[in-house]
């Protein structure tokens, strides 16, 4: 039993997992949407960065600018398909989650049509080596992964907090009737929302991409794990995603160590169930504040 | 009619004298009277396709006999819901279809138990497994439609149902060696579990954390069985369970008998549908649309109860279909609980339109063919089904069964629109008071009336007005003449009177109300010194009021 081995692999998985959730809880707070094409996202932004490592250059900071970019791409497509027509239609968050999921079917068909069901693999962005820290051995992956996306995550959240365009995003979140009324455009947020969220979601493929593949279908079950975070950390609070994360993080890395890697899932969504009964607006939901779009 | 060319005069008295060419001058068109009178009557109001038409077929009535009223035994149903109702103007009994889809439905029946008939011998295994999958896929989506849109609650798990009742009768199946009649039946049982498992976070849940969590479940069930060993992670799937196919038969037959179990199938999940959504349950959980359960419940609606007891009969369902796909494909495969599985069915679904059983089964054929049948198209079938849902979702609020009423809606609109923007009104009525109102002839005057007023009102000009105060009365040119007689027999906004204060001193006009008793009101602060000058204030007055109508 490493403890340290643990501890470095379940902050690492938090923080992707958290980047995900963040970016669930986000749309859904401010646009009242389920972005269920957040896997095809992820994919897609998987595939801009490998293009752009095969085509322009193999530096980790292109790679990882170019699945950004990508990912804030896919993010203003499905806010132009799947927001903007349909968001002051009536019944729209169902709607809205079911043109996210037609998005998700096209676009990964699309995928698959265009680059084969082969998968890609990503340059390893920070190196080989590895680092000792207080006497617990990090791979450079780990390391990196966690280090960027913690950088890149405290950048946007301070972003969010003290821009302009933060507070018409958070003013959204609040109360996107009266956003409206005092002259905060839904659809030109929905846009920034949007793009926001896709580039977290191609921060986190780019990340999730140094341990695993880029592949059509990569995406679903990350996007699965980020819905279930979001879940029980409340959707719409980015705290709580933050603790959701790290709950489910510490949860895999402890199962996959101590039961073996194909109970993760059922002990996470034992775990989930377990918390969503006892709270069911997730850990930092708050019960009579469900966005009602 | 009209010359349009200026004509020219000619001398007629010229012809006198032929030694000079006759004289000539030019003259004005001679219009003939007819045009004027037809560009008086002409109807000129823009006149729109507006106001309500009934599409209902009207059959003949009976004669003497009593109408038939044949009920379904167990119901008090009749077949055909008929109205019965008097034309008023051939005053002959008729009666009307309310609603035709149990018509449909049959003819539909009719269709799917002869289609192999009409099926090309070339593509006899495709079509008719395809036709095979349609059923059982029609009966999931049915007893999933009864989940999503009678109890409102948006699970993404039947699937997840169905695949642990496949998985769950294969594995029994392979280790007890039960008969395939079995299946089912153990099917349900553990569709009813499952149902029970999965039911219980929904009393908490609402929406979409329901949503959320169930696609989690999916997720699960999928790693799991593609992990566990003895799920068949090998051998990708679990098979060897009994079927209920007759062993000696040849191929043809054998896809016809799988395709017609699979159509019974289907039935029971109509069956199953009809009864629940149709009856005491559905109509419960129908009063209580969503946003408005709290009022439902402080009424005395149990809708929770209701709820959960619709997610589990059909839970139950799902199971019992498992069974039966168990024993149709010989096992279970994970693609059941793959998310492009839970996806297509969303298609069929939402394509079709949610809430309505039409919906589901239509849905189911138009995916299953492109899924099934248009197998070279590749991934692109599914990116042709995903852009199908795209468009229904973007564009049409209930699916394609929705259409017509999305239609009439739209067209309603436009109607009220086009009557908001008719600026014009005058006492004439709207096409869509017009329709609605029972004597016709008022119709008509009406309309002939603001003709008449329109035309009176081109002939008051500074010249009758001064007539009229030189001569009240006496001899009129032919403008003046009209407006009195317009005046003399219309009703009128106010019945002016001349009140005579004192004889060829003081006259006033007075309005009568109408009601006895009651004082004439004044109607303006002047006295007028002769009868002639109070009745041309009278005239004046009318004139105005004709002007302003």
């Amino acid at each position: 039993m490493n403890w340290s081995f643990v501890l470095s692999n379940a902050t690492t998985l938090a923080c992707i997992y958290g980047t995900l959730a963040i970016g669930i809880s986000l749309t859904w707070s401010s646009l009242g949407l389920v972005n269920m094409a957040f896997g095809f996202i992820f994919a897609l932004s998987g595939y801009g960065a490998w293009l752009a490592s095969l085509n322009i250059s193999a530096q980790p900071a292109v790679v990882m600018a170019a699945g950004i970019l990508t990912g804030a791409f896919g993010g203003l497509i499905v806010c132009l398909l799947a927001f903007i027509p349909i968001h002051d239609k009536p019944n729209f968050p169902l709607r809205a989650l079911i043109a996210t999921l037609a998005i998700s079917l096209i676009g990964n068909q699309a995928l698959l049509w265009y680059f084969g069901p082969r998968a890609k693999s990503l340059p390893k962005l920070f190196g080989n080596w590895n680092a000792d820290i207080f006497g617990v051995i990090v791979t450079s992956d780990k390391l990196g992964a966690s280090a960027s996306a913690i950088v890149l995550l405290t950048l946007i959240l301070l972003w969010m907090r003290s821009s302009r365009r933060g507070l018409e995003i958070r003013a959204m979140m609040m109360n996107p009737h009266a956003a409206s009324i005092v002259g905060i455009g839904v659809r030109r947020t929905g846009f920034y929302v949007m793009a926001l969220t896709g580039s977290l979601a191609g921060l986190a493929s780019v990340l999730l991409a140094q341990t695993y593949y880029v592949a059509p279908f990569s995406g679903i079950t990350p996007m699965v794990k980020g819905l279930s975070i979001a879940l029980v950390g409340g959707l719409g609070s980015v705290p709580g995603a933050v603790i959701g994360a790290v709950i489910i993080g510490l949860n895999e890395a402890l199962t996959s160590t101590l039961l073996g890697g194909q109970y993760v899932l059922i002990t996470q969504f034992l775990l989930i169930i377990l918390v969503l009964l006892v709270r069911p607006r997730g850990i930092a939901g708050l019960l009579d504040k469900a966005r009602e779009a | 009619m009209t010359d349009v060319a200026q004509p020219v005069w000619i001398d007629p008295t010229d012809c006198h004298y032929p030694e000079h060419p006759a004289r000539e001058a030019a003259t004005n068109p001679y219009l003939p009277h007819q045009v004027t009178w037809n560009e008086t009557r002409a109807f000129k109001p823009a006149m729109h396709p507006v106001g309500r038409l009934r599409y209902y077929y009207k059959w003949p009535g009976h004669g003497g006999r009593v109408w038939w009223r044949k009920r379904y035994w167990p119901t008090r149903r009749r077949v055909l819901q008929i109205r019965g109702e008097y034309n008023p103007k051939t005053m002959r009994r008729e009666k009307t279809i309310v609603d035709k889809r149990p018509i449909w439905w049959t003819l539909a029946f009719i269709a799917m138990i002869l289609a192999p008939a009409v099926v090309p011998a070339a593509g006899w295994n495709t079509v008719m497994s395809a036709a095979a999958v349609f059923g059982i896929y029609a009966a999931i989506n049915l007893c999933w439609m009864l989940i999503i849109g009678t109890a409102g609650i948006f699970s993404l798990a039947s699937y997840a149902v169905v695949g642990a009742a496949a998985y769950g009768t294969t594995y029994l199946a392979i280790q007890l060696g039960l008969p395939w009649w079995l299946l089912p039946l153990i099917g349900a049982l553990i569709g009813l579990a499952f149902g029970l498992i999965i039911g219980l976070p929904a009393m908490r849940l609402d929406g979409f954390y329901y949503a959320l969590l169930t696609l989690g479940v999916v997720e699960l069930c999928r790693v799991y069985v593609v992990q566990s060993r003895e799920f068949g992670s090998a051998t990708g799937g679990l098979y060897g369970a009994p079927s209920y196919l007759p062993a000696n038969l040849g191929q043809m037959p054998r896809l016809l008998f799988s395709y017609y179990a699979a159509l019974a199938l289907m039935a029971f999940a109509l069956v199953v549908y009809r009864f629940i959504d149709g009856k005491r349950l559905g109509r419960v959980l129908r009063m209580a649309p969503e946003k408005r359960e709290a009022f439902a419940q402080a009424c005395g609606v149990d809708f929770v109860r209701a709820r959960i007891m619709v997610f589990l009969i059909s839970s139950t369902a799902l199971g019992l279909i498992g069974g039966f796909y168990a024993c149709h494909f010989g096992g279970a495969s994970p693609n059941l609980f793959s998310f492009d599985t839970v996806l297509l069915s969303l298609a069929m679904l939402v394509i079709g339109g949610i809430g309505r059983s039409e919906g589901a089964v239509a849905g189911t054929a138009i995916v299953v063919f492109i899924d099934r049948v248009l197998i070279d198209l590749g991934p692109l079938r599914y990116m042709l089904i995903g852009a199908i849902m795209l468009g229904v979702v973007l564009f049409l609020r209930e699916g394609l069964f929705g259409i017509k009423r999305q239609f009439r809606t739209w067209r309603d609109k436009k109607k009220s629109e086009r009557r908001a923007a008719r600026a014009e009104k005058g006492g004439e009525m709207l096409p869509e008071e017009a329709t609605e109102t029972e004597d016709k002839d008022l119709i008509y005057f009406r309309r002939f009336d603001k003709m008449q007023r329109d035309f009176l009102k081109r002939l008051v000009t500074e010249t009758v007005i001064e007539e009229h105060r030189t001569r009240p009365l006496g001899q009129h040119s032919e403008a003046l003449e009209r407006l009195l007689i317009y005046f003399r027999r219309q009703g009128q906004v106010d019945k002016y009177a001349i009140m005579v204060l004192e004889e060829f001193r003081a006259y006033r006009i007075v309005a009568l109300s109408g009601h006895r008793g009651t004082a004439p009101r004044v109607v303006e602060d002047r006295n007028y010194a002769s009868p002639d000058e109070a009745y041309h204030a009278l005239f004046l007055r009318r004139v105005q009021d004709l002007l302003e109508s």
